[in-house]
């Protein structure tokens, strides 16, 4: 309810304590006169017309709601954007994730274009003794600032100059986009080979996620009495585990990888996504359509499938996609405590925890895959709340 | 609760015996060997040692540490770190319900208005970034550009204005994530409360606005907060583990982590125990608060009594 129309129910109720009602049967005997009657339709056919307004169907709905939400809009573009990189960013590098040029370690970001602009242009900023500029040569771009330091009684000059690192490692024809890291390998393409990773664990996992929750959930909420008792202290028993404590455990005993990372999070995932499916079917199995299809015979099997799941549709959708980003914080806080996959894999989680160890002296390292958590984690929960509005029955025709 | 923790016992032992020279390593001499499954009762059949794990694991023996801190029982090192880390959660719960709460009900209040979406942004915001990237932001710009605050948590015993500002970073960034979540849940929660017709009724008796709000509306919304706030205490437990690893901070979180990497079982194994208790603790507080707060579900339990 709008305030407006709460504000007018609230004066009409504070109003009736004033307010006398009339007598009903004086209403009743203010009878029209005979003559005044005409009928409306008297000359008119009438039938049935065919409906003049297009047919929407759920999904076309959904995307017309989903459509108007300009915040999720962008959301799913950067997921597009981010997926494509995933996909085709490690190719179109001349590098691979695991080349090594050990002699260009920890080089700072570079990019064509950019570097004329004085940003990602592959220079460090370092304080260094007069005396040493000498050996620098060619690769000093700028000196910023000369001082003199005080150390244990002597006088040193010193500068602070901005070095291009690529010139004085001798890599002017290399361009890593996102720097290297210590052995050389180029940022760029791991990052982007790492999201890759990230993503395959999420999706994969969330999928047969909402294939074991469906098949659990649906049995559970449609059948209800005994099964759904005890199927319910299976999953309250299970879910009370803490996730850390289960991931920790199966990892241990699997070894890192990806499979192991997968069937991780299907074993802890599982449980909220049946619990859900299982309050849908809970919502919509005594609703008088499914009733009148068991009435015609439908089986039980036609009825979970054809009649129910369809319409808890949108949830799940909705909730597998909360469940992305999810999976993919999971698999990056796993690969943090040293959980991760194996060593010339990259995934986000295992580059930020190398990052990190590094964060001061090459920040470039934990910059770029933090960035591409943060926003793809930001972007995929900004998406997930829009398609719930637009997949909400009781929003359902409200805009027009 | 008891069956769930007899299950996470259970899997506990039969992983350990899965993982390959998990006690005696593979290199091992002979005598060492048959000595330390002695020790480890591994000479017995498997179901006399389930028996005899499960006895020791009840009665708080947990053996001993193998590799980290060496013949010391993982009792006791588990007991020198857990002050610090709780002290830590407790420091960020202080700091992020107050925050929290005043954030959910301005934006309650005011829904659809400028600050709502400032706040809902910076929440979405906050949701989002993970823990541990936003504790590499903070300890990167505030301690080492900025240098406002160390980079390292001070381990000096006693306290100090020194440690307290090496601790304003961890407590920060543990406590972003709970402050978003709880202005979230409340922003709904108080959205709801506020277009109920308890509201409405309250109003036409004669309250005014501020007077239904504070005395219903808010009351009624903060409810089903305890259902938030408990979980969030072990969550905060999970989440200081990365938290405690950047910041160095020597609590249960990088005992588990330095565990994991030495390869130290038995030491892991008691600590997920420890989070396994806290975690199903927490779920039994939320159970018995519901009927404590909610006067709705004390009459409901009552009616099916009869």
């Amino acid at each position: 309810m709008s305030k407006k129309s709460r504000e007018r129910v609230l004066k009409q109720a504070q109003a009736s304590f004033h307010y006398e009602t009339p007598n009903p049967e004086s209403v009743l005997k203010e009878k029209l006169p005979k003559k005044q009657f005409k009928m409306n339709q008297m000359d008119a056919y009438l039938y049935d017309k065919i409906f003049e307004t297009e047919p929407i169907g759920f999904f076309r709905d959904a995307w017309l709601r989903f459509r108007a939400n300009r915040a999720s809009l962008i959301a799913l573009i950067i997921i597009s954007l981010v997926v494509v990189l995933a996909i085709i960013g490690p190719m179109i590098r001349p590098y691979t994730f695991r080349t090594q040029h050990t002699e260009f370690g920890v080089l700072p970001p570079r990019i064509q274009g950019l570097e004329k602009l004085g940003i990602c242009d592959g220079t460090l900023v370092y304080n260094l003794q007069k005396s040493e500029l000498e050996d620098y040569g060619d690769s000093v771009v700028k000196i910023l600032d000369e001082y003199i330091w005080v150390y244990r009684g002597r006088e040193i000059e010193m500068v602070t100059v901005k070095i291009n690192m690529y010139i004085r490692r001798g890599a002017q024809d290399h361009y890593f986009w996102f720097g290297t890291d210590n052995i050389g390998r180029d940022m760029f393409v791991r990052v982007w080979r790492g999201a890759r990773i990230s993503l395959l664990i999420g999706l994969v996992s969330v999928i047969i996620n909402c294939f074991i929750g469906v098949v659990y959930g649906s049995i559970s909420g449609y059948y209800g009495g005994k099964v759904d008792m005890i199927m319910q202290r299976i999953t309250d028993t299970l879910g009370a585990i803490p996730f850390l404590v289960i991931s920790i455990l199966f990892i241990m005993v699997l070894g890192a990888g990806i499979q192991s990372f997968i069937l991780v999070l299907i074993l802890v995932n599982w449980i909220p996504m049946s619990r859900m499916i299982r309050a849908q079917f809970y919502r919509y199995k005594d609703y008088e359509y499914v009733m009148a299809s068991r009435i015609m015979g439908a089986k039980d099997r036609k009825l979970i499938f054809r009649h129910i799941l369809p319409n808890a549709i949108g949830p799940i959708i909705t909730q597998a996609t909360l469940a992305i980003p999810g999976a993919i914080f999971a698999e990056s806080f796993l690969s943090y405590l040293g959980l991760g996959i194996q060593a010339p894999e990259p995934s986000i989680g295992v580059l930020l925890a190398e990052g990190q160890k590094v964060l001061t002296s090459s920040p470039h390292l934990t910059l770029f895959p933090a960035m591409i958590v943060s926003i793809l984690m930001l972007a995929f929960n900004i998406f997930g709340n829009g398609l719930r509005d637009a997949f909400d029955p009781r929003l359902r025709g409200t805009e027009q | 609760m008891a069956i769930t923790l007899f299950i996470i016992v259970s899997i506990c032992f039969f992983l350990i015996r899965l993982i390959p020279g998990a006690v005696a390593g593979e290199g091992a001499l002979p005598e060492i060997r048959i000595a330390l499954e002695k020790r480890y009762h591994l000479d017995q059949p498997l179901w006399n040692q389930y028996l005899i794990f499960l006895k020791n694991f009840f009665s708080f023996e947990f053996g001993e540490s193998i590799s980290l801190y060496a013949r010391t029982p993982v009792f006791d090192v588990i007991r020198t770190k857990i002050p610090l880390t709780l002290q830590l959660n407790i420091y960020a719960l202080l700091l992020t319900l107050p925050l929290g709460m005043s954030f959910g009900v301005i934006a309650g209040l005011k829904k659809n208005s400028l600050t709502d979406h400032i706040i809902s942004l910076m929440v979405i915001f906050f949701i989002s970034v993970p823990s541990f990237v936003f504790a590499s932001l903070l300890q990167y710009i505030f301690a080492f550009k900025l240098g406002f605050f160390p980079f390292l948590l001070n381990l000096k015993p006693g306290w100090s204005l020194d440690k307290f500002s090496s601790m304003i970073l961890p407590i920060l960034a543990l406590s972003f994530g709970g402050i978003a979540t709880i202005t979230r849940y409340l922003r709904s929660e108080l959205f709801e409360a506020l277009n109920s017709e308890y509201m409405l009724l309250s109003k036409a008796k004669g309250l005014t606005q501020v007077q239904s709000t504070v005395r219903h509306a808010i009351r009624n919304s903060f409810i089903p907060l305890c259902n938030v706030v408990v979980p969030m205490f072990t969550n905060l437990l999970g989440g200081s583990l990365v938290v405690e690893n950047i910041f160095g901070i020597p609590g249960m979180g990088s005992l588990i982590a330095q565990s994991l990497g030495a390869s130290d079982y038995y030491l892991t194994i008691a600590t997920l125990f420890f989070y396994s208790i806290i975690g199903l603790t927490s779920i039994l507080l939320i159970d018995l608060s519901y009927g404590l707060i909610d006067p709705r579900i004390r009459m409901g339990g009552g009616k099916v009594r009869e």
